[in-house]
């Protein structure tokens, strides 16, 4: 079991694009062109969810960086809090369970999420700054 | 209560007053960085960086207009050493401040004076300003 990082800053971000990942499976396809597929797992693996945060506070660009640092970069997972997953309350509902219905959240399967590559900081002017941010969803034991 | 008009504008550069002038303008912009975020239905904005530019036209009478046009027509390289110290002037009123000339235009037409056209980008915040 991988270490737990603390969680992500309380910060809604400009725009959010989510993958909700695949169930592991493995195609078998026959010269005849029929396929068969056999599914490894319950679980969904590889979601991946991206944050945006246009035109933010040193200040809130710094939360990220620090954050970032304190998950030791791509290492530790940690949980997603409610800010960066509000603004679709309709779609992801349930936020604080574990439930499927928290489409946003990394928990439905048992996952948890970490950055995919170091988050992207741009300066735009003094005193505000641009992040991207990359999340993976990670399955863990 | 005071009305302004064009006998009241002047044009002056590096401290010294450029004659004939016909017109001149200037417009100043403020970019303006969004900052909203899903939750919110309203779009919401924070002041980026201000641009400060504009424009002149001097008839080209004797020797008027060559000390503007000469920082960007002229058989050397364009340098620092072309900024200018522009003052834009009515009555006692001005806004001054330092600019690099980004278009020299020269036109000649049958039946018209013959003038020149050029258009300036302010450098940093303006040096003074008395609305």
């Amino acid at each position: 079991m991988s270490t737990a990082g603390p969680d992500f800053p309380q910060l809604v971000p400009t725009a959010r694009s989510m993958s909700p990942g695949d169930f592991a499976n493995k195609v078998f396809r026959s010269q005849s062109g029929i396929e068969s597929r056999v599914q490894y797992g319950n679980k969904a693996s590889n979601k991946t969810m991206d944050l945006e945060y246009s035109n933010i506070t040193e200040t809130d660009a710094a939360a990220i960086h620090d954050h970032y640092l304190a998950c030791n970069g791509t290492l530790y997972y940690f949980g997603l809090p409610q800010k960066p997953k509000s603004g679709n309350e309709t779609f992801s509902v349930n936020d604080g369970s574990e439930s499927t219905s928290n489409r946003f959240s990394s928990t439905p399967f048992g996952m948890r999420y970490r950055y995919a590559e170091p988050p992207q900081f741009n300066s735009v002017k003094s005193g505000r700054m641009s992040v991207t941010v990359k999340l993976i969803g990670v399955l863990d034991s | 209560m005071t009305y302004y008009s064009g006998k009241d504008g002047t044009l002056t550069y590096n401290g010294s007053q450029v004659a004939k002038v016909s017109n001149w303008s200037i417009s100043s912009t403020v970019d303006a960085l969004e900052t909203t975020v899903l939750t919110e239905s309203d779009r919401s904005y924070v002041p980026g960086l201000r641009t400060i530019s504009g424009s002149a036209t001097v008839f080209y009478y004797d020797s008027a207009p060559v000390s503007l046009l000469e920082r960007v027509v002229k058989a050397t390289v364009v340098s620092e050493s072309d900024i200018l110290v522009i003052k834009l002037g009515w009555g006692i009123k001005y806004i001054q401040g330092n600019c690099i000339i980004t278009s020299a235009e020269l036109s000649c037409a049958v039946g018209e004076v013959m003038q020149a056209s050029i258009q300036f980008q302010f450098t940093g915040a303006p040096t003074g300003v008395a609305l």
